[in-house]
């Protein structure tokens, strides 16, 4: 019941502050253009010709397998999504802890018979579930879509969707730690941003690490590559893995998914010894 | 050995300290408070701003960490959730979500405290209908005043009918028939046996609904007594004669006159010295109308004790207070 109350709560707040709806909107605006202004005209299996908003697209190389032009513009479309998707949804999720932290609001919740981390870890599970519901919606319904439209039924799509909510999980574990410690909206936005930006390069850490002179610099950037989200990898493997090209890999997985743990369980010990 | 003096209080402060620390200097909210409030007993909590009253609250309700010191609330430590069963606050300066409606908020936090859902069905619009806002229930909190975001605060306070209310300024914003209303509703929560703790600087409602209180100044409780005690005064009198008062000619022992407006007060050193100055003023030819006993108001009590240590002014006993 009370962890029903808090993703409710979650939910209300991302309805009131426009954030779902305008998750909803594009998705929907997307897709509907997806499914009345992209024609496919499917000949024996292979795409013979296409058209958008009425305009033929040019299809170099003559007919294409139709199986290859889905997972194609599906792992395109998975790669855009990991990219634009985590950007948006820390930027709609950056608030939670600082709103719930508020000075007059902290004492309206924490003054009720559950504990601190039950409060926390409810909004976080809210968090989860509305980013989830516009990935499952945006997703699921490309899927749909497309595999009415073409008789191609891509389920891989939905295992990189995901995939995009576990780095996003990893990056809300993060927001929350900087929450709790800042209570700052902007501070947790900038970090998280700050996160990607640095953990993208580290993907090379090998070659940056053997342009390095130092053993102290060697041994910061290779701490970093294996303690910060592997999101440059699990971009990659995202993709591979809608094009069949492999799964991904378990390690990338795994230190992603344990930076996350590690941030909410500092965010949650914090929040527990914290005075307000 | 307990260090609690009565294992049946509903909340028991003991040597609490609190010290915030920053860079540049240390400050002791609290320091060495020991407090009981008894079941069913409403107590105020008066003191100048900066004095430690909210830091007590919400230590007492395990919001903020004491430094030093023991907090029980029935009996349990305020660390742990379950403390706070039946227990309702209402904070000072709140701020409910505005996105909520207030019978959103109060579905929520009552969910929060555990009601059921079908408890809270029935509960909600009977505490909408108790604090006069029946008619904006489905209203968003963004679009209340002050004084209805307060009445709101205490719905939500009194949600899962608490056996302890802690309240932080509940009538502040609050205009006076909403003072009154507020009261009523805390008069009415006493007579239910709800054990209350009142933080507030309106002296003349802490008067009127607190059995006793504690004055705070500096992180200290400076004194700690029933309200009648605090103002009872001591053998002071107002006399009023007909055609006004003056002093009597032949002076009498053991009095202190003030004449003011055409009555005099009077300080006696005792009973005897008091009957021998009404005796002086009869013989005098006055026909007395009123001998009226003579306290201290709250007000003057408090001033004293934080304010300078001004002397109070005295005024007729079971006058209104502000």
């Amino acid at each position: 019941m009370r962890t029903w109350a808090l993703v409710v709560d979650t939910w209300r707040e991302a309805l009131a502050r426009k954030t779902l709806l305008g998750f909803a909107g594009a998705s929907t605006l997307f897709l509907l253009t997806i499914t009345f202004a992209l024609d496919l005209d499917i000949v024996q299996g292979s795409l013979a010709a296409a058209t958008l908003f009425g305009h033929p697209l040019e299809m170099h190389g003559g007919q294409v397998a139709i199986t290859d032009v889905v997972t194609g513009g599906l792992s395109a479309f998975a790669g855009l999504t990991y990219g634009l998707g985590i950007f948006l949804a820390v930027f709609a999720t950056g608030n939670q802890v600082p709103n719930l932290m508020r000075r007059g609001t902290v004492d309206l919740y924490l003054s009720r018979p559950v504990g601190r981390a039950h409060v926390l870890l409810g909004r976080f599970l809210g968090g989860v579930t509305v980013v989830a519901a516009n990935l499952l919606y945006l997703c699921g319904g490309l899927m749909v879509i497309v595999g009415l439209k073409t008789g191609v039924w891509e389920a891989r799509f939905l295992l990189a969707a995901l995939l995009i909510l576990v780095v996003f999980l990893s990056f809300l574990g993060f927001m929350y730690l900087v929450g709790v410690m800042s209570g700052s909206t902007p501070l947790s936005v900038m970090l998280s941003y700050g996160l990607w930006v640095v953990s993208m390069p580290l993907a090379a850490h090998d070659k940056i690490a053997a342009a390095m002179d130092s053993r102290v610099s060697v041994a910061i950037v290779n701490g970093l590559y294996w303690v910060l989200p592997k999101t440059a990898e699990l971009g990659r493997d995202i993709v591979r893995l809608v094009l069949h090209q492999g799964a991904p890999g378990a390690a990338a997985l795994a230190t992603t998914t344990a930076f996350g743990a590690v941030c909410l369980g500092l965010a949650v010990t914090l929040f527990q010894r914290k005075s307000f | 050995m307990s260090v609690y003096r009565d294992v049946s209080a509903t909340i028991s402060v003991h040597g609490l300290v609190k010290v915030y620390r920053s860079r540049r200097r240390r400050l002791r909210a609290l320091d060495g408070v020991d407090l009981e409030v008894g079941p069913g007993e409403v107590f105020g909590l008066l003191g100048p701003n900066g004095a430690g009253k909210t830091t007590l609250v919400k230590i007492v309700l395990g919001l903020t960490r004491p430094t030093e010191g023991a907090v029980r609330i029935r009996g349990a430590n305020p660390d742990h959730a379950s403390a706070r069963l039946k227990v309702g606050y209402l904070p000072e300066g709140h701020r409910f979500p505005g996105y909520l409606s207030g019978v959103a908020a109060l579905r929520l936090f009552g969910r929060l405290a555990g009601v059921t859902e079908g408890v809270l069905d029935s509960r909600i619009p009977e505490l909408l209908d108790l604090v006069g806002l029946a008619d904006r229930g489905c209203d968003r909190i963004g679009r209340y005043s002050k004084g209805m975001t307060q009445r709101l605060g205490l719905a939500a306070a009194l949600i899962d009918r608490p056996e302890v209310l802690l309240l932080d300024e509940p009538t502040d914003g609050v205009d006076p028939v909403g003072r009154r209303h507020i009261r009523d509703v805390l008069l009415a929560e006493r007579e239910r046996g709800t054990s209350i703790l009142v933080n507030s600087h309106l002296l003349s409602e802490v008067e009127r609904t607190c059995g006793r209180v504690a004055i705070l100044d500096r992180g200290r409780v400076v004194r700690e007594a029933a309200i009648d005690e605090l103002t009872r005064g001591g053998l002071r009198f107002r006399v009023r004669a007909e055609g006004g008062v003056v002093e009597p000619a032949t002076p009498v022992p053991g009095v202190g006159l003030t004449r003011c407006n055409g009555y005099l007060d009077v300080e006696a050193e005792s009973l005897d010295a008091l009957n021998a100055l009404l005796d002086a003023l009869r013989r005098d030819g006055r026909l007395l109308t009123e001998v009226t006993p003579l306290g201290s108001d709250l007000e003057d009590v408090f001033v004293k004790l934080v304010g300078g240590g001004q002397p109070p002014t005295p005024r007729a006993a079971g006058g209104g207070a502000q």
